[in-house]
């Protein structure tokens, strides 16, 4: 039902382009009710109504990429891409998140007048109804680290600590004007990934699988990398699919190894054996389809399928030594090493077999001063994923991928104008105003949206919420945000829950 | 289902050309007044009336509905989902300030013109307005993209013209015991629950499907009940059993087996999101398990229901609570504790509060009073005042986002540990504190020798000293001293203190629980504006909706009862659990018993388990459900009663085999005229596959371990957890076991659809993914397994010659032999008897010829595949065999045994 939901949406659409619909008042009522009873699950209907000699059929639609056609061919395959509302900007994501909250006013966002009141109490009027996680109240300004110059034909401003992005800076498009809800890395997470701070929700790359399947026919639809010292707080629940059936959750691609768990076959077991094994499982199950007649064997059956071949086709992925010597210098990227850069250029590796959302992170951008320095780590960090962001955007544009393929760079929050006490001083989370920026996929290049006050402290011009900018991912990507739901506990769920809007002014 | 009603299909296009001259949000409110002198023309309401009745002639008998129109079946579904969102219970919300989820707001007279005249639909301005030619004018909106079929509308006037009667939302309704349907056909009945199910079938025609066979029950009986596969000696043992209540003993040993209360424990733990782990970012690990067992318990001595939700929801406040009583309140506290640095404990506590709020609506009510958490409910009456009325029996625990507070739980061996040194202390300290007048005298004589002989040094230069030379600390020294070494009293004392200090390390290695425990003095409840907790609103006591009995009667309770403080005036936790079990609460029994329905059929009854509001779907065989709910509450809220009674039944003993003749009419079964196939759940995937290699340890309760799992499972979690992966016994025990991390759990859980522990589960999806296939396939638990199994039939002590019957069974193609002639296969004497008994371990049938042969063949191509490749063979082979298995053998039976735990059916409850 949700399908012909979504395919009435898209006649209408199509005619008319998005509409907005009443909006509700309260800010945690829903989309509007009547979605599918019970998604999960119910593979048999399809296979019910259409009688029961269809198993060759669900084999071809799982395996095949033309599947679209298929009534309800998330029941066949939950992976098989489908049309969304409208038609797409973007075909796939890549979402580089910098775990921690990068420092805006020491990257993106020049702020002459703090440098200027640097080690004066804000004014009080600034601070009034804010709550921080550890300052306390009598902090004084502190004025940017770094220096900064305008770049591009655009003039957008970057300090010296990026000096690759100098490159791409008319491919991006900065929001300088976001701003979040919660102010602890766990839940300020979520809300960017899920639109709920806690946990349980389905995460944006569940939600788009969902909403409009993977090309990828033998790769996960949903891939998550990770680099840094350390894991992303929070966890599964980043790359949850919450509610949404499990198929849809991202599937963390190792540093080490082949990235999938399981992949590799017992040893002893060559390529050979596991054929054999393969067709063996494949025939005892259609066996026991012919005497039982359930259609989730033909589904087991097209998993084992998948399953084999992705053990040929992992390997390959993850070899990036096949790469040209210029393309690992462009990202500054080294074979067999685990590096962010690395999983910049897996993450194009990804996209160009199909993938639909690839998601990485990169840790400890939680600069709070102490040995959390904005002095010393802080440059470490940029030097870790500047090349590689940067190259990225180069790297998809020289192979005319980018105009598919949407960018997303940035943290869950970023950081205080008012320096916090530790030695040296450093910047606590700030949810008012931070940083992004966007490339491709239908995004407008070389602008830059949004303005801060002149500490940095409160936008003043154009603000983005996090659930706007979810709004505009999934718009982008041809799905509308207000009518991309699952119905969960009696309630039809979003990833935007009843907020979010469009950024129209960032669109081409 | 729209496409076949014309008027929806034109509905876009029309609607289509009105959106460019409109703009969007804004439709001028005061509609009603507009309508009110418009009316449309009669010719056209002619034109109208005719077409519908034109196409609900055509599609009326496809429906399942009867002559007679009910509110509850028919009308309040098509008005809640098109209609109540803005003419429903949020008065904030209400557009024209019009209800219709009301009889009394439906007949208003509003200026004139009255929504719905019963008995008389054209008067009626609901039929109008849903008729009206003019899209503009026209309900339901064409931007809320919904559109009453011509069915629904003439379900609509024919309700009207019945005189528009609203009936309580069903589920609302208190529980009444229905009376028995007729049947057709009683022999095809074993049970009360068979004449529900069977009535609807005779209506239809349908005969429900044979019993399944034996082998077939048994192995569905031993996964559902036990989450366990039946052994071959069981299997053998109910096959050959002629007694004609061979079934029913085979039930009531099941519910016996202490793995019941695993099974059934495990389906709760996901209602009250258990796990080992604090959650959020740091997710450090806490100590649950004391909960877990007492889950499993409780359910294995068959507490029944009412007092299984008033110990977990209010085992605090019982007189004089036991320490099980205690433990039971950890129902509440598997909420998160987020102990990231810079977390407001406020803010956290406040969700904490929240989710016990909605856990409880959905668990116990299946009630999404979550909504109400910001503003009225849109569909079910629960008004946000009524949604902070039930929080405030959750706002005034002690726990602040906190572990405390706690008790301890000492095993039973640490009891009688504790209790033999307390004993023993009490005994030292009375001996200890007996006058001893000689006591002086001795204390003199050891000075004396401390002089004498200056040993030890230290002392002996205390005595040195003059009495008022020496420090406090020098006195206290030379007293202690003399405590140990006083010849008569010196050995009770060194062994007290070395008691004492083995009672400090017991106390220490004595696990604790976080339980429940309520303020002295209530916190002043407020409504939170928009769902914001610094937005303090109206204050609040605690009480239930309105729409359901009241809480009053309970209320009064006197403190002989209870433990509650007698600071506490208002009403408590423990009496909100009273109100939960009344027997005149609508929902409770129900809902509980609809779940364990959903347990053993894969679907419940009411397919939303979950919402049994307006929204929710309505039960498929209401009547039964009811009957259900009444014999349960009837029998003493018995589980272990109410599940024999649904699995002695003949619906649940059908053969689950599809029925293409009914693939058109019931293609998903709603009708139960079969069982259903269901997938078994992710720890359950483990235990079959332990349980087949027979490597299980079967043992129950105890501290959660660590079966292997796959490296770099924590390159993704802030904190590296440390998986010390289980030795010995605790490397084979049961899933649910398994340390469950909320930041990341177990793979091959997750990947199985264990849900996110995160907040409560009433119902698990079922995925059938790739990534499962390489977890049967690969992983090393699981590997671990085949090699198991394999060993275990070569193995085998006793007889071989378990005859293979020449009559069995065969499948459609058992041509599948191959006639090529190319190679012919040889088998050795024992291949047959090893592989049917690995095929009965693993699916407790026999294989059908076909199986058996093309198994065979397999074993015999890998026999000669790893007769070629020995290294690969000797890989394979590790660990013990028999002596006279060759690697290629073993190899090549592990490599057979790795199939058939791959096969879905393995995993498959039939």
């Amino acid at each position: 039902m949700n399908s012909d939901r979504m395919e009435q949406s898209n006649r209408n659409e199509a005619q008319n382009g998005p509409r907005r619909r009443r909006v509700c008042s309260g800010p945690l009522c829903h989309a509007l009710p009547g979605g599918a009873r019970l998604n999960a699950s119910t593979r048999r209907e399809f296979f019910g109504q259409a009688g029961l000699s269809v198993g060759a059929l669900g084999l071809a639609a799982l395996l095949g990429r033309d599947a679209a056609a298929a009534p309800d061919d998330r029941s066949v395959n939950p992976m098989a891409p489908r049309r969304g509302h409208y038609a797409p900007k973007a075909k796939a994501v890549i979402y580089l998140f910098m775990a921690g909250g990068p420092s805006q006013l020491e990257l993106f966002d020049e702020k002459p007048k703090l440098r200027e009141l640097s080690g004066q109490p804000p004014p009080p009027s600034f601070l009034e109804g804010k709550r921080f996680a550890f300052l306390k109240g009598d902090e004084t300004l502190l004025g940017p680290y770094q220096k900064f110059a305008r770049y591009g034909k655009s003039g957008a401003t970057l300090s010296d600590l990026l000096p690759f992005h100098r490159d791409i800076v008319d491919d991006i498009c900065f929001i300088k004007s976001m701003h979040t809800d919660v102010f602890n890395h766990g839940p300020a997470k979520m809300f960017m990934q899920t639109g709920s701070p806690q946990p349980g929700r389905p995460s944006m790359g569940s939600w788009v699988t969902y909403g409009i399947g993977s090309v990828a026919d033998n790769l996960p639809g949903f891939v998550v990398r990770q680099s840094g010292p350390r894991g992303p707080r929070a966890g599964s629940a980043l790359w949850s699919s919450g509610f949404l059936p499990t198929t849809y959750q991202g599937v963390p691609f190792r540093g080490q190894g082949d990235g999938i768990l399981n992949l590799n076959s017992p040893a002893g077991f060559d390529r050979a054996a596991q054929r054999a094994f393969t067709d063996a499982v494949e025939r005892m199950n259609q066996m026991r389809f012919d005497a039982v007649g359930d259609p989730e064997i033909q589904t087991r059956i097209a998993a084992y399928e998948m399953a084999f071949r992705m053990q040929a086709s992992a390997p390959e992925l993850m070899d990036i030594g096949s790469e040209s010597k210029e393309t690992l210098e462009m990202y500054g990227a080294e074979p067999g090493k685990a590096s962010f850069a690395n999983n910049a250029l897996l993450a194009r590796r990804l996209i160009e077999r199909g993938v639909r959302f690839v998601q990485l992170y990169h840790t400890s951008w939680d600069q709070h001063g102490g040995s959390e320095s904005l002095e010393q780590e802080l440059p470490l960090r940029c030097r870790e994923v500047d090349r590689g962001s940067a190259a990225l955007v180069k790297d998809l544009k020289q192979r005319g991928l980018l105009d598919e393929t949407l960018v997303i760079w940035g943290g869950e929050f970023g950081r205080t104008p008012m320096g916090e006490r530790r030695n040296p001083t450093g910047r606590d989370h700030h949810v008012d105003s931070y940083t992004m920026w966007l490339a491709g996929g239908g995004i407008r290049p070389g602008m830059t949206l949004g303005e801060t006050d002149e500490l940095g402290l409160s936008i003043t011009q154009d603000p983005v919420h996090v659930h706007d900018l979810q709004a505009t991912i999934l718009h982008l990507l041809g799905l509308n945000h207000e009518r991309l739901v699952f119905r969960f506990q009696g309630r039809d769920f979003r990833l935007t829950d009843v907020h979010g809007k469009v950024v129209q002014p960032i669109l081409m | 289902m729209s496409g076949d009603n014309p008027l929806s299909k034109s509905a876009p296009a029309r609607s289509r050309s009105r959106e460019t001259s409109r703009p969007t949000d804004n439709r001028p409110i005061p509609r009603r007044k507009e309508s009110a002198v418009r009316r449309a023309p009669f010719a056209q309401l002619i034109r109208i009336s005719t077409f519908v009745i034109l196409s609900s002639f055509v599609l009326c008998p496809s429906s399942f509905a009867d002559d007679t129109v009910s509110f509850n079946r028919d009308i309040r579904p098509i008005l809640s989902d098109n209609c109540f969102y803005c003419h429903g219970p949020d008065p904030k919300h209400r557009e024209a300030d019009l209800r219709l989820d009301t009889l009394k707001g439906v007949t208003e007279d509003r200026d004139g013109s009255v929504a719905v005249v019963p008995g008389d639909p054209d008067a009626s301005q609901l039929v109008q307005r849903i008729m009206d030619e003019d899209a503009d004018f026209r309900m339901p909106p064409p931007e809320t993209e919904k559109h009453l079929t011509s069915e629904q509308i003439d379900l609509l006037r024919r309700w009207i013209a019945a005189g528009a009667e609203y009936e309580q939302h069903w589920s609302f309704v208190s529980v009444q015991r229905p009376a028995l349907p007729s049947v057709r056909d009683a022999a095809l009945t074993r049970n009360a629950i068979d004449y529900f199910v069977l009535a609807k079938l005779d209506k239809r025609n349908i005969s429900p499907s044979p019993e399944a066979d034996r082998v077939t029950l048994i192995r569905r009986l031993s996964l559902d009940l036990l989450g366990l596969p039946p052994t071959p000696d069981e299997v053998d043992a109910f096959v050959g059993d002629t007694r004609p209540d061979a079934y029913e003993r085979l039930v009531e040993r099941l519910l016996a087996d202490p793995h019941f209360g695993q099974r059934w424990g495990r389906h709760w733990l996901d209602q009250a999101r258990y796990a080992d782990s604090n959650g959020y970012a740091p997710d450090g690990e806490r100590t649950m398990w004391p909960y877990r067992d007492w889950v499993i318990r409780a359910i294995n001595r068959d507490l029944p229901f009412d007092q299984f939700t008033i110990e977990q929801l209010a085992g605090d406040l019982l007189p004089n609570p036991t320490l099980e009583q205690l433990v039971a309140t950890g129902f509440h506290r598997n909420t998160l504790i987020n102990t990231e640095g810079g977390t407001k404990a406020d803010q956290f506590r406040v969700e904490q509060a929240k989710d016990r709020v909605d856990t409880t609506g959905t668990v116990w009510l299946a009630l999404t009073v979550g909504c109400a958490n910001c503003h009225t409910h849109k569909f079910d009456p629960i008004e946000q005042k009524e949604y902070y009325e039930l929080y405030a029996f959750f706002d005034s625990t002690q726990d602040q986002n906190s572990t405390t507070p706690t008790v301890s739980v000492p095993t039973a061996a640490q009891q009688t540990q504790l209790e033999q040194l307390n004993r023993r202390i009490a005994e030292l300290n009375k001996q200890l504190a007996e006058p001893d007048p000689q006591r002086p005298q001795r204390r003199a004589e050891w000075e004396r020798k401390l002089m004498e002989t200056a040993e030890p040094k230290d002392l002996a230069a205390i005595v040195a000293k003059p009495f008022d030379k020496r420090s406090k600390e020098e006195q206290a020294k030379l007293d202690q001293a003399f405590e140990r070494a006083d010849p008569l009293r010196g050995p009770l004392q060194v062994e007290l203190e070395s008691l004492d200090s083995k009672r400090k390390d017991l106390a220490k290695a004595i696990p604790t629980a976080m339980v429940m425990r309520e303020l002295a003095t209530p916190r002043d409840t407020r409504i939170h504006i928009r769902g914001d907790f610094l937005r303090p609103g109206d204050a609040v006591q605690p009480n239930v909706p309105a729409a359901l009995p009241s809480l009053i009667e309970v209320a009064l309770r006197s403190d002989a009862t209870s433990a509650v403080p007698s600071s506490i005036k208002r009403a408590t936790r423990l009496d909100f659990a009273n109100w939960l079990v009344r027997p005149n609460n609508p929902l409770t029994a129900r809902v509980y018993v609809n779940r364990v329905w959903m347990r053993l059929f894969g679907r419940g009854i009411v397919e939303t388990e979950n919402d049994f509001g307006m929204q929710g779907s309505p039960p498929a065989h209401p009547e039964l459900l009811d009957w259900l709910a009444a014999e349960f509450m009837h029998t003493g809220w018995s589980t272990k009663k109410l599940i024999e009674s649904i699995v002695t039944s003949a619906t649940y003993r059908q053969s689950s085999t599809a029925r293409k003749e009914l693939a058109r009419i019931d293609a998903r079964n709603d009708l139960l005229a079969r069982q259903n196939r269901i997938r078994v759940e992710a720890e359950i995937v483990r235990d079959v596959g332990l349980a087949a290699s027979g490597l299980l340890t079967d043992k129950l309760g105890g501290p959660s371990v660590f079966p292997p799992q796959p490296d770099g499972v924590y390159a993704f979690t802030q904190v590296q957890k440390s998986w010390r992966t289980s030795a010995g016994e605790d490397r084979y025990r049961r899933g649910m076991y398994t340390f469950l991390y909320r930041s990341a759990p177990h793979p091959m859980l997750t990947t199985f659809d264990v849900p996110s522990l995160n907040q409560t589960c009433t119902r698990r999806d079922r995925s059938n993914t790739p990534l499962q296939s390489l977890t049967m396939a690969n992983d090393e638990a699981m590997f671990e397994m085949t090699q198991a199994l394999a060993r275990r039939v070569l193995s085998r002590t006793g007889p071989l010659t378990r005859p293979i019957p020449s009559d069995l069974p065969s499948s459609q193609d058992t041509e599948s032999k191959q006639t090529d002639g190319s190679m012919e296969p040889s088998y050795s004497d024992d291949d047959t008897p090893h592989l049917v008994h690995m095929f009965r371990l693993c699916l407790a049938r026999e294989p059908i010829e076909a199986e058996r042969t093309f198994l065979l063949d397999y074993l015999n191509n890998q026999r000669q595949h790893f007769s070629a490749q020995p290294d690969a063979a000797k890989s394979i082979a590790v660990g013990d065999w028999p002596a006279d298995v060759s690697p290629a053998d073993a190899a090549a039976w592990t490599a057979t045994a790795r199939v058939l735990l791959n096969l879905d059916e393995f995993i498959t409850r039939e």
